[in-house]
């Protein structure tokens, strides 16, 4: 065998193992217009940028710092390629499978939805490797240059690998969300958006880092490095997983990721808090950054929350096959399993956490009524909107998921604009500052709330009147949990009363069987 | 409903079937799209499905191929179910559906390649299923051509091989002949014989052109309006629809063939004639030796009728009943009912 031969055999081998997904968008990928353009384009304006660049500068290019000029010359370049074409390029491959009637062969093949979408991602990655190997002869030429740095170098180009694996993870998100063609029309003009956004967003920020010296020595540097990273990892984890979700069997269990990544990011949030106020001191800790880290968290519990909690609560039964055989293993598991009711446990006990949380000692007293304020608001209004959601779905079942959310948010959007419906029609005056009857509008009330407990004036008044404001939402909180703690006893009682079938002995096909039983030699597997 | 419990000829009816529907159910709202749908088929037979547009059909065919889940019910393929084992039925089936995208910038070797991948398929084991599809498919030729430049036919073919390639013991194949030309429909129809034939598959497969059905089809399932109307051997499908229109007094179209060495055309005017006087014979059409009439008796009355002819000294050296094709027995039980 020559010596050709046995590469081409090792290659093989190799690709053998590799997703097939990534072989075929590779295959395909090499061979688009799009592919040829860029990468043409990449070379000739670098080419372009080293000509020019070098006459501009002249014999000062000898004694100046045009390494960094051209670097970032070369940076915005591969830029454009790696955080706009490459994305971009993901997203529009996910909906063309849907588009052109090719992932509906796809999903009935052997790979799983998380082999997909990682092996479109991993396309993603050998793109910008491809990209980047286009541009490394030009930053080969700027290391000859005065005022190349290295280490910056390779920081950037790792970020912008980073940030670009990330932004195609969620461009791959969004293009999993609907199947409706109306909807992918304006999601395509969406992401277009927000492509352009983020990469003007990160071009201001290389900017504004590239005309400064990168402080790596610094200790508070890494600090924010790794807990960008690990924000944008949990964010990335996330992403992928709504991600898997959509693609993933309609029977299958298409919450129980989501809800444990999640969770995590709640938790290692607050680790990274309380962590880092252990080993600096809990003085160090900011109260607004605790306030600002609660309020993120919240958002990010009101959007997760109003999914799982108007979610289906039919557990389908193949889910029900991959429960825990423990009876109290199974009440342990039961608000990450399906379901709306155990989806709002779920969000009850974390908003109870941060409650918790949010009412430590070491925090001022300000920051206990807020951060507490800011969780009842979000346990009051979905829970609410659940509650309709799951009455809406006693009276038919005509009424889907969907309506659920959509009157949930209405519901919220009036309650918030009831109190100043009166006013605006002329029935009563426009109140001087603050009013309890404004108590439905939070961002109004979370202002009197934070102001008047830490002593400050708030924009609206109102000061001296957060007993009465945490009365009344503690009032309705306790109404609303009182309307669905009867469905979430029922959503843990019905996963913990469920029984395993027992093996039938009259089971003569192999989806008879339970779990881990041997089909008969007789049946065909 | 004709009532199941056939029994067709090279078709091993032991142990699981290799498909079953029992009492499927897929609503769409108010729209009972597959309305309690149950039939089964086994290793090695072809199964036509029909029915008019909208009867359920690719609906159906959907839940069996794990692209949608049953309202109710459920589907086993090869003994597992489409709900509870997706997973599962993937590996033992294959779907073509009938009309299927195509990547771009791909060729049909390429196309094929990602597919055994998919599917799991490793090195040797890769390649030889690919070369068995393209030998198989007769592609061989065209394995670096685009898949975007192929026909219609070729592309057919190309789905064919993709549904082939991880060797599944059941293939539901949806329209597959639909937009095909004449000679295309009668190679693909060629293909799918093979595949039970040769290569002992279940195939499950619905199309609009009933007379190749007829051919290829050892059993059929007739739906309309989401509910299963007749399902059997298409022999017995179509004795059935005689024997109920025998029942209900339905006339029978018989065909008789005379033989003269001279005067052929006396001899026909002389049938004609003969069999316009006769009771129970009605619409006769003859031509040059031949005659077709519709016969309202029984077999007794038949019996008579080919006696009485002989008698009369009519040169007859063929008598008999013309049998319903699928198509006939297909337009007597749908009533045309669209949702």
């Amino acid at each position: 065998m020559s010596t050709g031969e046995k590469f081409f055999h090792f290659a093989e081998f190799l690709t053998d193992r590799l997703n097939p997904i990534l072989v075929k968008e590779t295959r395909q990928a090499l061979k688009s217009r799009q592919f040829i353009v860029t990468f043409m384009l990449l070379l000739t304006i670098a080419w372009l940028i080293s000509v020019f660049g070098t006459m501009w500068f002249g014999p000062a290019i000898e004694y100046g710092s045009a390494g960094r000029a051209f670097f970032v010359a070369y940076f915005y370049v591969i830029g454009f390629a790696t955080l706009f074409v490459v994305p971009f390029g993901a997203f529009r491959s996910m909906l063309n499978e849907r588009d052109q009637n090719t992932y509906e062969l796809l999903s009935i093949s052997t790979l799983s939805p998380r082999q997909i979408v990682s092996g479109k991602l991993l396309s993603t990655v050998v793109q910008v490797f491809i990209y980047y190997s286009a541009i490394a002869p030009f930053i080969a030429f700027t290391s000859l240059l005065q005022g190349f740095d290295l280490p910056m170098v390779v920081l950037f180009l790792s970020l912008a690998l980073a940030w670009s694996v990330f932004v195609s993870m969620i461009a791959l998100m969004l293009s999993t969300l609907s199947d409706n063609k109306q909807w992918q029309a304006m999601n395509t003009i969406g992401m277009i958006a927000l492509l352009l956004w983020q990469m003007a967003m990160a071009f201001g920020l290389s900017a504004a880092a590239l005309s400064e010296t990168i402080p790596f020595d610094s200790e508070e540097f890494w600090w924010a490095i790794g807990s960008s990273l690990l924000g944008a990892g949990s964010y990335f984890l996330l992403a992928q997983q709504i991600a898997v979700s959509r693609l993933t069997f309609e029977s299958d269990n298409r919450s129980s990721g989501v809800r444990i990544i999640c969770t995590l990011q709640f938790w290692l949030v607050w680790s990274g808090v309380l962590a880092y106020g252990c080993w600096y001191g809990a003085a160090d800790v900011e109260d607004e950054a605790v306030v600002a880290f609660a309020s993120v968290a919240s958002l990010h519990w009101l959007l997760a929350g109003l999914f799982f909690s108007t979610e289906s609560d039919h557990i389908s039964r193949r889910v029900r096959r991959s429960v825990p055989r423990s009876g109290l293993f199974r009440v342990l598991v039961a608000p990450w399993m399906p379901g709306g009711r155990r989806g709002l446990l779920l969000l009850t006990i974390h908003l109870l956490a941060l409650v918790v949380i949010g009412r430590l000692p070491f925090w001022q007293e300000w920051v206990h009524n807020t951060v507490t304020a800011i969780a009842l608001y979000v346990f009051i209004y979905v829970s609410f909107g659940a509650a309709v959601g799951r009455w809406g779905q006693a009276i038919t079942p005509e009424f889907r998921s969907a309506h659920a959310r959509v009157l949930a948010i209405l519901m919220a959007a009036l309650a918030m604009i009831a109190p100043y419906l009166p006013p605006a029609f002329g029935f009563v005056r426009w109140p001087v500052g603050y009013s309890l009857a404004e108590v439905t509008n939070p961002v109004r009330t979370l202002d009197v709330v934070s102001s008047s407990s830490s002593g400050r004036s708030g924009i609206y008044g109102g000061v001296g009147m957060v007993d009465e404001i945490m009365l009344v939402l503690g009032g309705v909180a306790g109404l609303a949990l009182l309307l669905n703690l009867p469905a979430m006893f029922k959503g843990v009682m019905e996963l913990a009363s469920y029984q395993h079938p027992a093996v039938r002995a009259s089971a003569t096909r192999p989806s008879e069987l339970s779990d881990g039983e041997e089909p008969d030699a007789a049946l065909p597997v | 409903m004709i009532e199941p419990g056939f029994r067709a000829a090279n078709v091993d009816q032991r142990g699981v079937p290799a498909l079953e529907l029992r009492h499927l159910h897929r609503f769409f709202g108010r729209l009972k799209a597959v309305d309690d749908v149950s039939f089964k088929a086994w290793p090695g037979q072809v199964m036509g499905f029909i029915g008019p547009n909208g009867a359920g059909k690719t609906t159906s065919m959907r839940i069996l191929a794990t692209l949608d889940t049953p309202t109710a019910g459920d589907a086993f393929v090869c003994g597992y179910s489409v709900v509870d084992d997706p997973d599962k039925v993937r590996r033992f089936l294959g779907f073509m559906p009938d009309s299927f995208g195509r990547y771009a910038n791909m060729n049909v070797v390429e196309y094929l390649d990602f597919y055994a991948r998919a599917y799991g398929l490793r090195d040797a084991q890769r390649r030889d299923a690919i070369e068995h599809v393209l030998v198989f498919t007769e592609l061989r030729k065209l394995a670096e051509k685009p898949i975007n430049t192929l026909s219609k036919g070729m592309s057919q073919r190309l789905g064919l091989g993709r549904c082939l390639i991880h060797d599944p013991q059941v293939m539901v194949l949806d329209e597959p002949a639909a937009g095909l030309d004449p000679r295309a429909r009668v190679e693909l129809r060629e293909l799918i014989r093979l595949l039970a034939t040769e290569m002992k598959k279940t195939v499950l497969i619905s199309s609009h052109i009933l007379t190749e059905l007829g051919e290829i089809c050892d059993s059929a399932a007739i739906i309309e309006a989401g509910q299963i109307l007749a399902y059997g051997t298409v022999e017995e499908i179509q004795q059935r629809q005689q024997d109920n229109d025998d029942e209900l007094k339905t006339a029978r179209a018989l065909n008789i063939r005379i033989a003269a060495e001279s005067e052929i055309e006396h001899a026909t005017d002389r049938l004609e004639k003969w069999l316009l006087e006769q009771p129970m014979v009605g619409q006769v059409q003859c031509s040059t030796g031949r005659a077709i009439f519709e016969f309202e008796g029984g077999d007794v009355e038949q019996k008579q009728l080919l006696q009485n002819l002989l008698t009369a000294g009519h040169p007859v050296i063929e008598f008999h009943g013309k049998s319903k094709s699928l198509e006939d027995a297909f337009m007597s039980i749908t009533k045309g009912i669209t949702q």
